[in-house]
C-alpha cells in the first residue's frame, strides 16, 4: 500500500513505510488473506464484502457462481444460470461469521446443483437452498445451545436460458435486501424487492408506526426471522421478469443503512456497471459509500448486471 | 535489525497476546559498535571530529569543602584534566552561591593541548572553599557556556559535598533550562549531600550519580568519568517511538545499566510519534523497557504495536530500527509466556523501587515497612543474581533468608552505607542470553 489507498483495516489514507499501516499498525500482508475485505469478480456478477470501520471482524459472508441448467458450472458469458447469496451473522451470538459462511455456501451449492430433477422450478430450488442453509447453520451447534450461531440470508437465482427474457428468483430471511436498480425512466423501474423481517418493518407493515418513528426505535434492526437453531427459516420469495435492463443488487444492512432508497443506489451502481469491469466496480463503489458514511457495520454488496430486451 | 553501521536495535518480547489482551511489553537493546568511525558512520552526515567536544568540571567550593575534601577535589580535577583529549574545549568552574571561571582565566573555554592542560592544572589551587552552595547558579553558568558550542558533545562533571542552599523553585527552573544542553555526571563527596538532589540532576541531564564517601577516592573516580566521556562520539541521540492510533505509551524506561524513567521526557515528533532523549553515545549498549497499551484485537489479528527508531535529535534520519509486534492468539501456551528480558527487568525496576521505598521508610522511622521493602529487595537481588546490590543491602539489613526476603534491620548503619545503597539502587545487571 502506498499513500492514497485506504488501509483495509482502518480505512485511513495514511499509507505506510513498510508492511504496516502507519495509522493503525495493521500487518497489511496478513490482512490481504482474510475476510476483512473480500472481492469476488466473476465477470457476469461480482461482490465486495468489507469489515467496515468499527467491527473487529467481518461477520457477513457472500457466495456467488454461475452454471448451466444441467448443473455444470461454466465460465464466462455462456452461463445460463447465475446465483448469489449474501448472509449477515447476528452479532449478539457466538461465532456469527461461521453461521453466515456456512449458510451462504450451502445455499449456493443447492442453487447451482443439478439435483435429481434438473429443471426443478426456480422457486422450489430457492426454497430448498434456504432450507439447506438453515440446516447448515443449525449443525454448527448442539440442539438447545444458548446463543447458537445465526444469520440472515438473501439469495438470487437468475435463469438466462432465454437471454432476452431472464427470470430472477429472490429469497430472503431477516433484513438483508435485494434491489432492482435501473436509471430514471427505465422500462423496469428501480425498487426494493424484499421486505425486511425486522421489528421496524413489521411495525410499519402492520400500520402501527410510521417509517421514521419505527427506524428511530432501538429495536428497529431486531430481526424477526433468521437462520439458526431456534430461528424461523421460512423465507420470503419473489420472482421478477424484468421488462428492461438493470442491475440486481443483494446487500447486507451495513450498506442499505447508509443508502436505503433504490434510486440512490442506482445512481451509484448503474454508471459503474456500464464501464468495462462493471460489476466489481459497482460493488466497490456501493461499499465505498457505506465506508465513507462511517462503516459502522460489515458491508456486503453483490451486483448482477441484467441484460433484458426492452419491449419496443 | 541493523540499518546503519554503528547502531543496532534488538527487540526482546513475547508478541503473542490472548484474545482481548492489550498490554505489549518489549525490551529494546540499543548497541553502538566501537570506534569513532562507527559514530561518524552512524551520524550519516558530517562525521563528528574527534576534538569537537566540550568538557566542564564544576567543583563545589562552599565552606564545608574545607580540609581534605577541597584538597582531594583539586587532585581529582587535575586527574580529569589529564584525561582530556587534544582539541576538546574545556573549562573549570568553581561553585559557591555563584559560579566562577577558574580556567581559562578569561571568558570562554580553552582548547586542550599539552600547554593548556598544564596551565589548567596549575590553576586548580585556586579552587578554595569559601562560600555557600547554589547548584542552580552553577548549572545556569554551564548552560551559557554550552550554548556557545552548538553541535559539540557537551558534558559536565559536577561535584558537591552538601545540600543545595537555593530555593527549590529556583533550582528546578535552572535545571529545567539546562535540559538537552549538556549531559552531567554528578558526584557527592562525603555524606552531607542529598541523594535525591543529585539524582534529580543526573536524571534530567542524562548522566550518572554516585557517592564518593572517601575523598581520597575522588581522583580515580574523576579519571574514570572523563575517560568514559572521551569515549562518547555521538551526542543528542533520541529514541523515536511510533505507536498505532488509539495506543497509549505506558512507559519508556532505561533499564540497563541503570533504571531511568524516560516516560515524561517525551517530545512529540509527528503523528503518533514521540522522541525520548538518550544523551551521548560511545561504544556501549543500553537496554530500554517499553510498555504500550494497544486497542485489543481478536484472535488472528496481527499489528505493529511500536516502531522503535534511533535518530539524532531534530533529524528524521533513522540510524537503526526495531519492531514491536502484537499477535492475538487463542493458544495460551504462546500468550502466557513472558519474555525473559521483560521478566528480568521488571524485577530489576522493582528492586530499585523497593530499596528506595525501604530506605525512605527507615528514615521516617517506619520499621515494619522498611523491613518488608528491604526484604523484598534482598529476595529480588538474590533471585536475579544482582550480587553488587545484594552486598550493599547486607550493610543495611541482616539477611536471615534471602530467597524469602526475610531480613532484620541493622542497628548502627553508617550514613555512607545507606547513601551508597540509595545511590546505586538503580544499578541493574543484564540478562545473559536466551534460556
Amino acid at each position: 500500500m502506498t499513500v492514497g489507498q485506504p488501509c483495509p483495516h482502518c480505512a485511513e489514507l495514511t499509507g505506510t513505510t513498510d508492511q504496516f499501516c502507519e495509522s493503525c499498525g495493521a500487518d497489511l500482508r496478513v490482512r490481504r488473506d482474510r475476510t476483512d475485505r473480500v472481492e469476488i469478480d466473476l465477470g457476469a456478477l461480482a461482490g465486495v464484502s468489507d469489515r467496515g470501520r468499527v467491527h473487529v471482524r467481518n461477520e457477513d459472508a457472500m457466495a456467488l457462481g454461475h452454471g448451466t441448467a444441467l448443473g455444470q458450472r461454466t465460465p464466462g458469458r455462456s452461463a445460463t444460470r447465475l446465483a448469489a447469496v449474501v448472509c449477515d451473522g447476528v452479532s449478539t451470538v457466538h461465532s456469527p461469521e461461521l453461521a453466515s459462511r456456512a449458510a451462504a455456501e450451502s445455499a449456493l451449492d443447492v442453487l447451482l446443483s443439478a439435483g435429481s430433477v434438473p429443471d426443478l422450478p426456480a422457486e422450489h430450488r430457492t426454497r430448498d437452498a434456504v432450507a439447506a442453509a438453515a440446516r447448515a447453520v443449525a449443525a454448527l451447534s448442539a440442539p438447545g445451545t444458548r446463543d447458537a450461531p445465526s444469520c440472515t440470508l438473501v439469495s438470487a437465482l437468475v435463469d438466462r436460458s432465454d437471454p432476452d427474457l431472464p427470470e430472477i428468483t429472490v429469497a430472503w430471511v431477516g433484513d438483508s435486501r435485494a434491489y432492482w436498480l435501473a436509471g430514471a425512466g427505465a422500462a423496469e423501474p428501480a425498487r426494493l424487492l424484499t421486505a425486511d423481517h425486522s421489528w421496524a418493518a413489521e411495525m410499519v407493515a402492520a400500520g402501527m408506526l410510521d417509517v421514521a418513528t419505527a427506524m428511530a426505535d432501538v429495536r428497529a434492526h431486531a430481526i424477526t426471522h433468521w437462520l439458526g437453531a431456534d430461528g424461523e427459516p421460512e423465507p420470503g420469495v419473489v420472482t421478477l421478469r424484468p421488462a428492461g435492463p438493470g442491475v440486481l443488487l443483494l446487500c447486507s444492512d451495513g450498506l442499505w443503512n447508509y443508502l436505503p432508497n433504490a434510486e440512490g443506489l442506482a445512481a451509484v451502481a448503474v454508471p459503474a456497471v456500464e464501464r468495462r469491469t462493471g460489476a466489481l466496480d459497482a460493488a466497490a463503489a456501493l461499499t465505498a459509500v457505506a465506508l465513507e458514511g462511517g462503516g459502522r457495520d460489515n458491508i456486503t454488496a453483490v451486483v448482477i448486471p441484467i441484460t433484458a430486451r426492452s419491449p419496443s | 535489525m541493523t540499518d546503519t553501521p554503528g547502531f543496532t536495535v534488538e527487540i526482546d518480547q513475547n508478541s503473542y497476546l490472548p484474545a482481548g489482551g492489550s498490554q505489549v511489553d518489549a525490551i529494546v537493546t540499543v548497541t553502538m559498535a566501537g570506534g569513532p568511525e562507527a559514530g561518524a558512520a552512524a551520524d550519516g552526515a558530517a562525521p563528528t571530529p574527534t576534538g569537537d567536544g566540550l568538557e566542564m568540571i564544576i567543583v563545589d567550593c562552599s565552606t564545608s569543602m574545607s580540609g581534605d575534601k577541597i584538597v582531594s577535589a583539586r587532585r581529582a580535577t587535575a586527574a580529569a584534566i589529564a584525561e582530556l583529549r587534544d582539541g576538546v574545549s574545556f573549562t573549570v568552574i568553581a561553585g559557591t552561591q555563584n559560579a566562577e571561571l577558574v580556567y581559562p582565566p578569561f571568558v570562554g573555554t580553552a582548547t586542550a593541548d599539552a600547554r593548556t592542560r598544564a596551565d589548567a592544572t596549575a590553576r586548580v589551587v585556586r579552587l578554595a572553599a569559601n562560600g555557600a552552595t547554589g547548584i542552580g547558579a552553577w548549572l545556569t553558568f554551564a548552560g551559557r557556556i554550552a550554548d556557545q558550542h552548538p553541535g559539540a558533545i557537551k558534558h559536565a562533571i559536577l561535584l558537591t559535598d552538601g545540600q543545595n542552599g537555593e530555593h527549590q523553585s529556583q533550582f528546578a527552573a535552572a535545571l529545567d533550562a539546562c535540559l538537552g544542553k549538556f549531559t552531567c555526571d554528578c558526584r557527592g563527596v562525603g555524606t552531607d549531600w542529598r541523594v535525591d538532589e543529585l539524582r534529580a540532576i543526573s536524571s534530567a541531564l542524562l548522566g550518572t550519580v554516585d557517592i564518593v564517601a572517601n575523598p581520597s577516592d575522588l581522583a580515580a573516580d574523576f579519571r574514570a568519568i572523563m575517560g568514559a566521556a572521551m569515549g562518547k562520539v555521538l551526542a543528542d541521540v533520541a529514541l523515536r517511538l511510533w505507536t498505532p492510533r488509539g495506543a497509549t505509551v505506558r512507559f519508556v524506561k532505561q533499564v540497563a545499566p541503570t533504571v531511568e524513567d524516560l516516560t515524561a521526557r517525551r517530545t512529540e515528533s509527528g503523528t503518533q510519534r514521540g522522541d525520548y532523549p538518550l544523551g551521548s553515545w560511545g561504544a556501549e549498549s543500553r537496554d530500554y523497557h517499553v510498555e504500550v497499551q494497544v486497542t485489543p484485537g481478536v484472535v488472528g489479528d496481527e499489528i505493529l504495536a511500536g516502531r522503535v527508531s534511533l535518530v539524532r535529535a531534530g533529524s528524521d534520519n533513522v540510524l537503526a530500527q526495531g519492531l514491536i509486534r502484537a499477535i492475538w492468539t487463542d493458544d495460551t501456551a504462546l500468550s502466557t509466556r513472558i519474555s525473559r528480558g521483560v521478566a528480568h527487568y521488571t524485577g530489576q525496576a522493582e528492586l530499585a523501587q523497593a530499596i528506595q521505598d525501604g530506605l525512605a521508610a527507615r528514615k521516617a522511622g517506619d520499621g515494619p515497612t522498611a523491613t518488608a521493602r528491604l526484604g523484598r529487595a534482598v529476595a529480588l537481588a538474590a533471585a536475579s543474581g544482582n550480587d553488587g546490590t545484594a552486598r550493599l543491602l547486607e550493610r543495611v539489613v541482616d539477611v536471615i533468608d534471602a530467597p524469602s526476603g526475610t531480613v532484620r534491620l541493622r542497628a548502627g548503619v553508617t550514613a555512607a552505607d545507606e547513601m551508597t545503597l540509595d545511590t546505586r539502587s538503580t544499578k541493574t545487571i543484564r540478562v545473559r542470553g536466551e534460556s
